[in-house]
C-alpha cells in the first residue's frame, strides 16, 4: 500500500485537510478482528467500508444524517452497495433475518425509501462498542457484517438502509477473503451462523468466570428473560458447559464480563454488571 | 467457632496471589475461639481443624453455624452473602465497592491501595503486605 501512488494522495489529501487518520494492519486473522479494534476504541460511530468499495461524496453525510435520527435508537445505517452489472429488484425485500435464504440482501439493489431491517450486508456505519464483531469465525469471516448488525437488532437497536446513499463495490476477484478457497471455512462459518439463528429467541449468558462470579450472577438469573445458561458451575449456575459454548457460537468472549467492565470503565458493583449485560 | 478461607486461588505464574492476607498467622494467635480453615489441597495449614476441597453444600452447612467468617476477596466472601452470613473480608488490591457486598465487614485499610485497573489478571499485580490492614483492626471487628 505504502507503494502506491493513489494512496500516497489519499492519505496527504486527509492532512491538508486536518482530518486525523491512522491504519492498522489486521494480523491476517480476517477483517472482523480489524473491525473489532475499530469498534472498540472509544469511537461513537465508526463507518467500515470495504477497501475496494467507492462511496459516492455524499454517502456519510447521509448515513450520519439518518444514524442520529430522533429516537436516537439507531444502531446502524447502510445505504445501496451495488455491484454492477448484477442489480437485482430490492423494492420487496423485508430484510428480516428469516427471509435471508429466499431474498436478496436489500443493500443489492437501489433504495428508494428509509427502512428498518434486522441485518445489513456491507459497508455501514454503526454505533461502536454496543455489540462485538464475533471473533470466533474464520479468518473469512463469512456471514460477520449479518452477524454483527443482526447483533444489533437483538440489543434493540434500529437497523436502516437509506435511499440516495450509494457505494459502489468494485469487487476485486482476488486478495482479502476472496483469496481464500477452503470450503471448509465457510462452512464452519455459517455452521456459527445458523446455531446463533437457532438461539436467537433466547438470552444467551456464558459464564466463564469463577466460582464466587457464579453465586453473585445466580441473583440476577431470576430476572433473565428466557436464559439458556452456558456455565463452569453446575452446582451452582445449571447449565451447559462452556465448551459447549464455545463449539455452538465460536466466540464466546462477547460474554466476558472481566473485559465488558473494563470497556465500561466500570465503577459499580459485579452484579450490576451482570444486569447490564443481560437485562 | 469462626471459619477462616486465608488463600486465593494460585496464580499461574506461582507467585503469590496479591489478594491473599499476609498476617493470617498473628492474627489467629490472637483469636480465643475454635477456628476451621477451608480451602483447598496444597494450601499452607493455619490452624489444626483443616477442611480441604468441601463441597458448596457442606461450606454452606458451616457458614450456618459459624458466629462469623473472615475471608480474602475470594468465593467464600460471595458465599456467605448468599447465605444471608456475615462476615469479614479483608481487602487488598481489589475493590470492596465492585466485587464486595455491603452486607458484609469490608476491612479496606485505603482505597490507594486499590489497583488501577481492577479487571487484569492478578499474575500482573505484586503482592504487597501494605495493601492490608493489620490484626488488630480485624479483631476490633471480631469482638462487636
Amino acid at each position: 500500500m505504502r507503494g502506491e501512488m493513489i494512496y500516497q494522495y489519499f492519505f496527504q489529501m486527509l492532512d491538508i485537510k486536518g482530518i486525523a487518520w491512522e491504519w492498522l494492519f489486521a494480523d491476517k486473522k480476517g477483517q472482523h478482528h480489524i473491525h473489532q479494534r475499530a469498534n472498540s476504541m472509544g469511537y461513537e460511530w465508526v463507518w467500515r467500508c470495504d477497501d475496494d468499495a467507492i462511496p459516492e461524496p455524499n454517502v456519510l453525510e447521509r448515513l450520519y444524517y439518518y444514524a442520529n435520527g430522533v429516537d436516537n435508537n439507531i444502531g446502524a445505517v447502510g445505504g445501496s452497495v451495488l455491484t454492477p452489472p448484477y442489480m437485482p429488484d430490492t423494492s420487496k425485500v423485508t430484510g428480516k433475518i428469516d427471509n435471508i435464504d429466499s431474498e436478496p440482501n436489500i443493500q443489492w439493489g437501489k433504495i428508494e425509501r428509509a427502512k428498518q431491517v434486522e441485518h445489513l450486508h456491507c459497508s455501514f456505519l454503526y454505533r461502536a462498542g454496543v455489540c462485538d464483531y464475533n471473533l470466533g469465525l474464520s479468518r473469512v469471516a463469512h456471514r460477520e457484517e449479518t452477524l454483527f448488525t443482526y447483533g444489533l437488532h437483538q440489543k434493540g437497536y434500529e437497523i436502516l438502509v437509506v435511499p440516495n446513499a450509494v457505494t459502489w463495490h468494485m469487487k476485486n476477484p482476488e486478495g482479502g477473503i476472496r483469496s481464500e478457497t477452503k470450503q471448509e471455512l465457510y462452512e464452519h462459518d455459517e455452521q456459527i451462523f445458523r446455531n446463533i439463528l437457532r438461539y436467537r429467541d433466547k438470552t444467551i449468558v456464558v459464564l466463564n468466570c469463577g466460582l464466587g462470579d457464579h453465586i453473585v450472577f445466580s441473583h440476577v438469573l431470576p430476572s433473565i428473560p428466557n436464559a439458556e445458561v452456558f456455565t463452569c458451575y453446575p452446582e451452582v449456575v445449571p447449565g451447559k458447559s462452556i465448551a459447549q459454548a464455545h463449539q455452538i457460537f465460536g466466540d464466546i468472549d462477547p460474554w466476558n464480563i472481566y473485559k465488558k467492565m473494563d470497556q465500561w470503565k466500570w465503577k459499580d458493583s459485579l452484579e450490576n454488571a451482570y444486569r447490564k449485560m443481560y437485562l | 467457632m469462626i471459619i477462616i478461607a486465608p488463600y486465593a486461588q494460585k496464580l499461574r505464574t506461582g507467585n503469590l496471589n496479591p489478594k491473599n492476607y499476609p498476617y493470617w498467622k498473628e492474627l489467629i494467635e490472637q483469636i480465643k475461639e475454635p477456628i476451621i480453615q477451608v480451602g483447598v489441597e496444597g494450601e499452607t495449614q493455619l490452624v489444626p481443624d483443616f477442611r480441604k476441597n468441601l463441597p458448596i453444600l457442606e461450606l454452606r452447612t458451616l457458614l450456618k453455624e459459624c458466629r462469623i467468617w473472615i475471608s480474602i476477596d475470594s468465593f467464600i466472601q460471595h458465599l456467605g452473602w448468599d447465605e444471608g452470613k456475615k462476615g469479614i473480608v479483608l481487602w487488598g488490591p481489589s475493590d470492596p465497592l465492585i466485587f464486595g457486598h455491603p452486607e458484609n465487614i469490608n476491612l479496606l485499610k485505603d482505597r490507594s491501595c486499590l489497583v488501577e485497573n481492577q479487571f487484569i489478571w492478578w499474575e500482573a499485580t505484586e503482592h504487597k503486605n501494605d495493601r492490608f490492614v493489620k490484626p488488630k483492626e480485624v479483631l476490633k471487628y471480631l469482638e462487636e
